[in-house]
């Protein structure tokens, strides 16, 4: 016995992969459908750009990698087809120095795809990318053209009618940051001060925890915590805009929602193993201590 | 033409003292560290200044702030360019003596010069590191839709692997402190996913227990992430804050040498 | 009454050919609608120029979908050119548009929308020329004033920092808690020496403009100061060319200053990519393939810092960790031997050099966090017992 908890204490972690590696890729294979419970972070976030008018316009900034694109992606698409279905305009900049701009072109071309009646330079535009984050974003704060003199295919911005109106971010209705990293943190501790935008960020599962306090503090309006947070914005989505399923009701395609179903899975294994671990510890330590 | 201060005194400050500090440092060692230094003080400096001083040359467009922000861009571009040298002059001399893992070192001096090249190409004809103007992937974009991207994504994805290891191993209940944490830990875990009704699949008359009871974990997560977790974070945050405030403080005036390779008294 | 009228209807005609404005011609005229007082035109003040601020006091009962025309003349020729309307009610307007040291004159006066049978609207000016204001100029300004408050917060930082520096340096004794990640340093580099095997620093993955960055690059010279003594091998990869740069200065100085320039070879600190995740991949292959006997992984890490720890942890090194940031910090206090956490990164130089300079910083950091706490316990009594409310003093804009 005590050999046994011995090798149980010891466990080869390939075991534990062997698991999580199931855990994960079973739920993708035969989706489980399990409900999405809402939070009250990407609640408010969602009733923000519910409450948005016509014409308003919110400035989406892709500041994650493709490191973090499963969590990232399907947040910046919910927005997009929100603004897309609340003809809210849509001023798209990517700040990640490492392939946010391939996934913002992405993400453009797929929103565009499914509403072909959006119309570029009026409905959104698409500014690219800029180096140096901290600054661009400073600069954005009192003169957008200084940061980004043109868009994406090098158009002037005063030649492009949705940017007539709009010389700083103090024109814009809000700032959705997708970010993995200090960028998000930035357009809260930068440019909130400065401009006064609101911000709603969609960050990583792990940076999250941190902007509790800045939600706390009133310096977001919102939060869309990881996965778990893109998940809940599909549900919110579904729930006010049923037309939304055809892009979240089916299984086939990759969403936040399907994606949630391994991480359900994975945390119960994990706990399991958990539990194992601490069974086995106590049990070894009553046993020494006789 | 107007005399632009910031313009001159940036150039001052960041060119010629630098390159006078270097003539006359070689014979001066004193000088050799007092320069780094002064130059350090003004580029601590002006960020703050911009702050509270609106006028146009210190942080209008083209100010002595902005201007700095651009320079340390265009001189992270020149370091990136000392770093790759650094990497071909480290992996060409692994490949040349045969060093282990030599054969690795030519699979990334390929790398390197494949991507390097595609981007250069794109850039050379005009087309970009993004989509051809037919829709079509330019070899650059394709590199990096095939490539790099994949290989990000499985670099991250060992995260849940590690993860679920690190916990097997750290959260076992020790002490005190260490069963608090596996508790708040077990709790958040199970408050942010919908385990119970996963757990409650084969049994249906249980379906309705395990809904409530998974929105009653949630709010008690959302609880443990608003409050301790909120307050913890701010804390640290705040303490960090200032921290770094303070070593920005030290390294401004010029007292807070070890980064610059000086020891007491240097 | 009738001559009133006609001589209303002249000055209509006047007021619409003296200012060459293009305004169209009224479906119904509108009653007589009085025009704003008192308008006042200055430089917005605490900014960078090319701002106007006007304030009026609006007219009482003005009729609904009533707004205020502002009018905008420039020398030479002084022509009337509308700016912009605003609602009535609102009694201010910014005009960012002005150009620095143009002396312009502003002038308000009320309209109001009018639809014709076909529903399209027209504007109706007010009766008589626009209240006009005395001639103003843009300028830049010297502070801006609703950042006062986190100016004076700067300053007495500065001054409390500055203040216990002068006591350090005056010989006074100054006490600094045991940070045990910090002691565990020499015993981390006195084991590989032991074993034989090399110290890895990882001094985090961004550049050296971040302040944690360079904490860690000072606690590096630390570092390399022992591995140069005890002749034990030192490996710093980097992710940041700017920080390869300094990190190889640092060390190099590091065994220069301990008489030991022969053991420094440029190999020891190397450049690796720019990407976070080839960066990781790469290091964690070395801990893998190489097996450190102590790895430091002191500075400003994102998703990577797990990979990373958990790597050196399955190799048996002993691992210290150290970020300011909170959002890396669980997994390091899960895998590694010891954190630094927070401020205490920063306070290392201090820690390990023991220099009084320095050590009176800290002290003035912790005065300043004392008071910091003491305040907020203050403004959540006086929030909780609604005497008053103290968070508007320290919002910044």
């Amino acid at each position: 016995m005590r050999g046994f908890l011995e090798r149980l204490l010891r466990l080869d972690r390939r075991w534990i992969f062997l698991f999580v590696l199931l855990s994960v890729t079973v739920p993708i294979i035969v989706p489980l459908g399990l409900p999405v419970t809402t939070t009250e972070s990407t609640r408010k976030a969602f009733q923000f750009i519910e409450a948005m008018k016509p014409g308003d316009t919110v400035l989406i900034s892709f500041d994650y990698g493709p490191s973090s694109a499963p969590e990232n992606d399907p947040m910046a698409e919910a927005v997009m087809r929100q603004c897309a279905i609340k003809k809210l305009r849509f001023i798209v900049i990517a700040l990640y120095p490492l392939g946010a701009l391939n996934l913002a072109n992405n993400a453009v071309a797929k929103i565009t795809s499914e509403y072909p009646g959006l119309k570029y330079g009026v409905d959104y535009v698409n500014l690219g990318y800029k180096d140096g984050a901290s600054a661009v974003m400073r600069r954005m704060g009192d003169d957008i053209a200084g940061a980004f003199p043109t868009d994406q295919a090098g158009t002037p911005l005063a030649q492009i009618p949705l940017m007539k109106g709009i010389p700083s971010l103090r024109q814009v209705q809000l700032v959705f940051t997708v970010a993995t990293g200090i960028i998000g943190e930035w357009w809260i501790t930068q440019v909130h001060p400065q401009a006064g935008t609101p911000i709603i960020i969609g960050p990583t599962a792990v940076s999250a925890p941190k902007y509790y306090a800045f939600l706390n503090s009133g310096q977001l309006e919102g939060m869309l915590g990881g996965m778990k947070g893109a998940a809940e914005y599909e549900k919110l989505m579904r729930a006010a805009h049923p037309e939304m399923d055809r892009f979240y009701g089916s299984t086939r395609d990759f969403t936040a929602t399907k994606g949630m179903d391994g991480q359900t899975v994975m945390h119960t294994v994990v706990l399991f193993f958990i539990l194992l671990g601490n069974i086995a510890f106590v049990l070894s330590r009553r046993g020494a201590t006789r | 033409m107007t005399f632009d201060f910031g313009q001159v005194a940036l150039v001052l400050v960041f060119a010629i003292v630098p390159i006078l500090g270097i003539i006359l440092g070689l014979n001066s060692p004193g000088l050799r560290s007092r320069g780094p230094i002064l130059i350090g003080i003004v580029a601590g400096i002006l960020p703050i200044l911009a702050i509270y001083i609106p006028k146009n040359f210190v942080s209008g467009n083209g100010g002595m702030s902005p201007r700095l922000d651009a320079w340390l861009i265009i001189l992270a571009g020149f370091a990136l360019l000392l770093g790759v040298v650094n990497v071909l002059q480290n992996n060409f001399r692994k490949v040349a003596r045969r060093e282990s893992g030599w054969f690795f070192s030519i699979v990334l001096l390929t790398g390197l010069f494949v991507t390097g090249g595609f981007g250069i190409y794109g850039a050379v004809s005009r087309t970009g590191i993004g989509f051809n103007p037919d829709g079509s992937s330019t070899p650059f974009k394709y590199m990096t839709d095939w490539f790099f991207q994949p290989l990000q994504s499985t670099i991250f994805a060992l995260l849940a692997f590690f993860m679920a290891s690190a916990a097997f191993r750290a959260f076992r209940a020790r002490n005190v402190e260490a069963t608090i944490l596996l508790i708040a830990a077990g709790l958040v875990m199970i408050g942010r996913v919908p385990i119970l009704e996963f757990l409650a699949v084969p049994f249906p008359f249980l379906h309705a227990a395990a809904a409530s009871g998974s929105q009653a974990l949630g709010r008690l997560t959302e609880w443990i992430m608003d409050v301790p977790n909120g307050a913890a974070q701010s804390g640290i945050i705040i303490g960090a804050a200032l921290g770094a405030a303070s070593m920005a403080i030290r390294v401004i005036l010029g007292i807070e040498r070890g980064y610059l390779g000086l020891g007491k008294g240097e | 009454m009738k001559s009133a009228g006609c001589m209303t209807l002249i000055g209509l005609f006047l007021a619409a050919n003296v200012f060459a404005a293009p305004i169209d011609a009224p479906a119904t005229l509108p009653p007589d609608l009085p025009l704003p007082q008192n308008l006042i035109a200055k430089d917005k003040p605490g900014d960078s120029g090319g701002a106007v601020v006007l304030t009026w006091t609006d007219p009482a009962s003005l009729p609904a979908g009533t707004e205020i025309e502002v009018l905008r003349a420039e020398p030479p020729a002084y022509e009337w050119q509308p700016v912009a309307k605003v609602a009535a009610g609102t009694g201010t307007y910014t005009d960012t548009s002005a150009k620095d040291g143009t002396a312009y004159r502003y002038g308000v006066r009320t309209s109001l929308a009018a639809a014709d049978s076909t529903g399209a609207v027209s504007v109706a000016a007010s009766t008589g020329a626009p209240v006009v204001s005395e001639p103003v100029s843009s300028h830049d300004n010297w502070f801006k004033v609703e950042r006062t408050n986190s100016f004076v917060a700067s300053i007495l930082f500065v001054i409390i920092i500055l203040g216990s520096i002068q006591m350090a340096r005056s010989g006074k004794e100054i006490f600094i808690r045991r940070i045990p990640g910090l002691n565990a340093i020499d015993e981390a580099i006195g084991r590989a020496t032991e074993v034989g095997k090399k110290v890895m620093y990882i001094p985090g993955i961004q550049s050296m403009d971040d302040i944690q960055t360079v904490a860690s690059v000072a606690i590096l010279g630390h570092v390399a100061r022992s591995t140069a003594r005890y002749g034990t091998d030192l490996e710093v990869p980097n992710k940041d060319p700017l920080t390869f740069a300094s990190a190889r200065e640092v060390v190099r100085a590091a065994y220069l200053a301990e008489g030991r320039p022969d053991l420094f070879r440029e190999e020891m600190v190397n450049y690796v990519t720019y990407d976070q995740f080839a960066f990781t991949a790469a290091v964690s292959a070395k801990m893998t393939r190489e097996k450190p006997a102590a790895i430091f992984l002191v500075g400003y890490f994102f998703a990577e810092s797990l990979i990373l720890a958990e790597t050196g942890q399955s190799t048996g090194a002993i691992q210290i960790a150290g970020q300011a940031d909170p959002t890396q910090l669980p997994f390091f206090v899960a895998t590694c031997d010891y954190t630094l956490i927070g401020e205490e990164l920063y306070a290392a130089s201090a820690y390990l050099s023991r220099e009084p300079v320095l050590l009176g910083s800290i002290r003035g950091q912790d005065i300043a966090k004392g008071i910091l706490i003491l305040i907020a316990i203050l403004g959540i009594v006086l929030a909780s017992v609604h005497v008053v409310d103290l968070s508007p003093l320290f919002r910044t804009r």
